[in-house]
């Protein structure tokens, strides 16, 4: 029977000699195949005694088992080996860059103009939108600016050849269709693109404004100062900006105020507002008696200027890539 | 307006400092732009006559001076060495003392080259009041010597400069400026004397207001036998130099400091010309002017005149006659002070394209109750400063402005505001802005505005003047209530914001361009002749109203090529502006160069059709709704390679590559591929609606036809699908190829089909026969041979 225990130990020598799995399938037919040595001596207990059959039987089946399990166990090594082998040799520098397109962006003034939009879609304002070629009376007279009103001169208007037409100053003239259109209360606010006749470091012919109306029956003026001020805190994520209201004159508003924000150890004007002017409630006719309300007028292209540390509002204009992706 | 504080506080005197001043002028709505020192701070500068001038004995240019400090005993007398050259004696200029501080340096006790000197003798710019060194400040020769120059030439006066808003034409002069600064600061203003002057010689002019209507007030006088060539005071050149007004002659400073002072223009003729009456009318067509600024006038009755008998002598409230003004040989004035209209006046000198003060004024308004007092304040001056003898005003008046009362509801305040502010106070801020109260009963006030406020009008306007003097600051920051009304959300619209993410997630980047463009752009990209022109262009490129974005995303790219970029690849949302009077808002794309951003293990490829073809689809596969692309000409782009993009039925854009001829002169190495849609035509959408998926297998099975090259894919596919071939799902074309095999005016396409019954599995003869319904239609409509 030593010789049981030498034919298991050989084969678990044998067993170890591999490393690779159809050569250890083959040891494995060496012993337990049809042939196999272990097999043979399955074969032989015939020959014994028939009170030494068990017994003999019984070592056998041990030392079977323990050759099977030790080539389970090689199997299981050999396959963890090729994986192992098979991982390695599939290994990517994960450091190269990804394939495939890049990624655009928006421009910085659309994005401001779209969180503008967000934030007071928040408290119910609609966007509304208008034309950007507009009439006189849109643009001035019914905002209350008749014709050689001093205040047009704060305005120098680009007018259309052989026309009465003229590019929007501001936007202000949206406020006036959509009163026009729609009953109170109403809750607007309306971007887009305003012409002054104006070009300098600090002046672009083209700009962008965003202009706010809420008409209701109680809305006043202390209301009006929540609005903006809680805007500008939500806008520059900063609840200790200080905000101010400087007494002012629009034709188009009265009480008027220029918005002012507190920057670095001064304030910047930011943009203007008022409570409607009844004669401009009165020309879209709207009873003042019964309501009343703001109009506000952000200049967007400041607003982003100061949101990102902008210098100089030509940048927004130049439209060069190296700038534009700075904003993804 | 810039204005000197100290002479601002002759009229009021606030115990505030300058900045709090303006602070308050700037929170009280008067919005103070600047506050500047006269002068740099310096100290120990005094007056000093040069009493004797001997050449330094070793330099040529220097001299040793012997100086006056007007001391007392014993250092009265200074050595000082000078170098400028117009160092004499008798003269009395600025020394600065051994220890005193100017800008930028310290003098001390020094020998230079070899002899003491005992402080420095200074020019304008040493002091820092002026820019250039023009050897020493030569001063009056009765400045006292020994003063301090710093309280002799007022240097520490402040110079403010405010921006009153268009509608307070009464702080354009310094009585208007401290009545509103005693309202705002709750201060009283000091008294004023009024001038009077009594006629001492009886000539009068005769005066004929034919336009009363633009002209309720109209006085004049004669002051004859003037000394022209007078000087005018320091203290008035100084006031008039920190309001930015140049001296001239002592006349014209006289009318100028009046009209700072008081706020009312003022004209003086020269008598000497003056023929027959003075007329104010309207101007006749023929007659012509020319102005003191040399600029010929071509009158017509839109403008008011103030004329002779036979010659208009100046354009009323705008400006004189080059003819008939003051000059050094003018011995008798007329003096004019009236009250012309805001209406008549503007608009005028904008026309004119004219700087006037006076018609700055009287287009705002001009208090037309001070028009007596500021000429007897003018003649008062100018016979103290120029002599002669002042006859009595002739003054003519018509209908005069009325101030109308206004009813104010004390409710009205509160409800505009929304504060309590209790009425008393609020009596009291009307009062001291100069309206007239008077109680109406209940709640009810009724305010009577002064005659120098030409904006109160209605209760807002009250309402405002009481906010501000209440203090803006003080209104209480109140975030309302809103209705929690819901806002739509739809989903059967696209917004603009959802296109950008989609157009910057297929790597494209957004611009923003001016939406007036270059004439040509317009005909060589929309061969559009008639483009909508600005009449007042910032510059000729930029002149007319673009129909089109593409032009100016090339544009762009030109700018960027210069720029070093490679692969450009942008879009813009803008309004575009056709002749019809169309505004619609479109979005534009356009991409250049390779396909991908160079990189490790793609083939570089240019971008092409089919790839910006793929960024239109891929914007608008959401809208639930037919997407076509159909052959089509269009003058920015390629003949045979651009196209129309057709939405549910609707021309919504155009794709395509640039027109070579284009490419060319806009030199553009490769071929740009640009798009451009309607945004409210695509903007529409339509909301998915939910179909069963089939649980049955599907079946693939592929086609190849051969067919002539001029047949487009779209044409088989229509063809296709009116055949409606049993089970059939999808057709998609996976295959193009020309060339070897193939007839040179053939193509060969390999279609995918899909079939896929919803209720059973498709038998072989029915998969067969709808594959051959397929051939058959391709083959009787374009007679496409199968390709096995």
């Amino acid at each position: 029977m030593e010789k049981l225990e030498t034919i298991v130990q050989e084969a678990l020598a044998a067993f170890m000699a591999t490393d690779a799995a159809a050569q250890l399938e083959n040891v494995k037919a060496r012993y337990l195949g049809k042939a196999g040595i272990l097999t043979l001596q399955l074969k032989e207990l015939g020959k014994l005694p028939a009170d030494e059959r068990p017994a003999a039987g019984a070592r056998i089946n041990v030392a079977k088992e323990k050759i099977e399990s030790a080539l389970t166990e090689r199997r299981a090594t050999i396959q963890e080996k090729k994986l192992e082998a098979q991982l390695a040799e599939e290994s990517l520098d994960v450091t190269l860059p990804g394939r495939g397109a890049g990624r655009g962006g928006v421009h910085p003034l659309m994005r401001t103009q779209q969180r503008i939009e967000a934030l007071f879609h928040s408290i119910g304002f609609e966007v509304a939108d208008g034309p950007e070629i507009e009439t006189d009376y849109y643009n001035f007279t019914a905002l209350n600016q008749p014709e050689n009103h001093p205040a047009r001169s704060m305005h120098d208007t680009f007018y259309i050849a052989g026309s009465r037409h003229l590019l929007r100053t501001h936007t202000s003239p949206i406020q006036v269709h959509y009163m026009e259109t729609h009953e109170p209360p109403i809750r607007i606010i309306a971007p887009g693109r305003v012409y002054r006749v104006d070009s300098d470091a600090t002046h672009s012919p083209m700009f962008h404004q965003v202009e706010g109306l809420w008409i209701d029956e109680r809305v006043t003026f202390s209301d009006l100062k929540g609005v903006i001020i809680h805007f500008l805190r939500r806008f520059f994520e900063r609840d200790d900006l200080e905000v101010r209201f400087r007494p002012s004159f629009f034709p188009f508003t009265e009480p008027s105020a220029e918005i002012d924000m507190s920057f670095g150890d001064g304030w910047l004007e930011i943009g203007g507002c008022g409570m409607v002017h009844p004669k401009v409630l009165a020309n879209v006719k709207i009873d003042s008696e019964r309501y009343q309300g703001f109009a506000f007028g952000l200049g967007i292209d400041r607003l982003t200027m100061l949101r990102y540390g902008i210098n100089d509002l030509r940048l927004f204009y130049e439209n060069d890539l190296r700038f534009l992706e700075q904003f993804n | 307006m810039k204005f000197s504080e100290h002479w601002l506080r002759t009229f009021v005197n606030p115990p505030l400092t300058s900045n709090a001043l303006a602070d308050a002028l700037t929170m009280g709505g008067i919005e103070v732009e600047a506050v500047e020192a006269a002068a740099p701070a310096f100290s120990k500068v005094i007056v000093a006559e040069v009493l004797e001038v001997t050449k330094h004995p070793d330099a040529d240019r220097l001299n040793v001076c012997r100086v006056n400090t007007g001391m007392s005993a014993g250092n009265a007398v200074l050595q000082i060495v000078c170098g400028a050259p117009n160092v004499k004696a008798g003269i009395r200029v600025p020394l600065a003392q051994v220890g005193a501080q100017l800008p930028g340096m310290i003098i001390k006790l020094a020998k230079v080259r070899g002899v003491e000197s005992n402080g420095m003798l200074c020019s304008a710019k040493e002091l820092g009041i002026s820019d250039v060194a023009e050897g020493l400040l030569v001063l009056p020769t009765d400045a006292p010597i020994g003063t301090d120059l710093r309280s002799y030439l007022e240097l520490d006066d402040k110079l403010f400069t405010i921006k009153p808003t268009p509608n307070r034409g009464d702080c354009l002069n310094l009585r208007g400026i401290a009545r509103e600064v005693a309202a705002i600061t709750d201060s009283d203003l000091l008294p004023v004397k009024e001038d009077v002057v009594t006629a001492s010689i009886q000539d009068r002019v005769s005066v004929v207001v034919e336009a009363s209507q633009d002209c309720p007030r109209y006085c004049t006088r004669y002051v004859r036998g003037v000394n022209a060539t007078a000087k005018t005071p320091v203290w008035i050149v100084r006031r008039l130099e920190r309001s930015g007004v140049r001296s001239i002659s002592a006349i014209v400073d006289i009318t100028n400091y009046v009209m700072l002072e008081t706020g009312q223009p003022l004209h003086a003729f020269n008598a000497g010309i003056v023929q027959g009456s003075v007329h104010v009318r309207r101007g006749k067509v023929g007659e012509k002017i020319v102005l003191l600024n040399g600029v010929n006038v071509e009158l017509n009755a839109e403008w008011l005149v103030i004329a002779d008998d036979k010659n208009p002598l100046a354009l009323a409230g705008i400006m004189g006659g080059e003819y008939s003004g003051v000059t050094n040989d003018t011995h008798d004035v007329l003096l004019e002070s009236a009250f012309f209209t805001p209406e008549i006046i503007v608009g005028k000198a904008r026309l004119l394209g004219a700087n006037s003060d006076a018609a700055y004024r009287f287009e705002r308004g001009v208090d037309f109750e001070i028009t007596v007092a500021a000429i007897e304040r003018a003649t008062a001056l100018i016979l103290e400063i120029c002599g002669g003898k002042a006859g009595a005003v002739t003054e003519v008046q018509a209908e005069m402005p009325v101030r109308a009362a206004i009813r104010l509801r004390h409710a009205r305040v509160q409800r505009l505001l929304g504060i309590e502010i209790a009425q008393p106070q609020v009596r009291d801020f009307l009062i001291k802005i100069g309206c007239t109260v008077k109680k109406d009963g209940g709640d009810v006030i009724t305010v009577v505005p002064p005659s120098h406020r030409f904006d109160l009008m209605i209760e807002e306007d009250l309402v405002e003047e009481i906010a501000r003097l209440y203090g803006y600051d003080s209104i209480p920051a109140h975030v309302p209530f809103v209705n929690a009304g819901l806002l739509p959300a739809t989903e059967l619209r696209v917004s603009p914001t959802a296109l950008r993410a989609t157009l910057a997630a297929r790597d494209y980047r957004e611009v923003i361009t001016y939406s007036f463009v270059e004439r040509r752009w317009e005909q060589e990209f929309c061969a559009n002749d008639h483009p909508i022109t600005l009449a007042n262009p910032i510059a000729a490129q930029l002149e007319v109203m673009r129909s089109s974005l593409i032009a100016s995303l090339a544009d762009c790219l030109r700018s960027n090529l210069s720029r070093q970029q490679e692969r450009i690849r942008i879009f813009e949302i803008g309004r575009c502006f056709t002749n019809d009077g169309g505004q619609d808002i479109k979005i534009a794309g356009l991409a250049y160069g390779y396909a991908l951003p160079e990189q490790w293990s793609s083939a570089k490829r240019l971008v092409d059709f089919y790839d910006v073809k793929a960024d239109i689809e891929t914007l608008l596969i959401t809208r639930g709704a037919e997407l076509r692309f159909e052959t089509a000409q269009m003058p920015a782009f390629h003949p045979g390679r651009s196209a129309r993009v057709v939405l549910a039925g609707e021309v919504v854009g155009w794709l395509g590559e640039l027109h070579p001829a284009l490419r060319q002169k806009w030199d553009f190495p490769y071929a740009p591929i640009a798009f451009e849609l309607n945004l409210e035509k695509i903007s529409k959408a339509g909301i998915a609606h939910y179909h069963e998926i089939s649980k049955q297998p599907t079946v693939r099975r592929d086609i190849s036809v051969e067919v002539l090259e001029n047949i487009e894919i779209q044409r088989m596919l229509d063809a296709i699908w009116r055949r409606k071939p049993a089970g059939v799902i999808a057709v998609t074309p996976f295959d193009v190829y020309r060339g070897k095999g193939i007839d040179s005016d053939k193509k060969s396409i390999a279609f995918k089909v899909l079939l896929q019954d919803t209720d059973k599995t498709l038998t072989d003869e029915e998969i067969e026969s709808s594959i051959k319904s397929i051939l058959d239609v391709l083959q009787e409509e374009f007679d496409v041979t199968l390709r096995k």
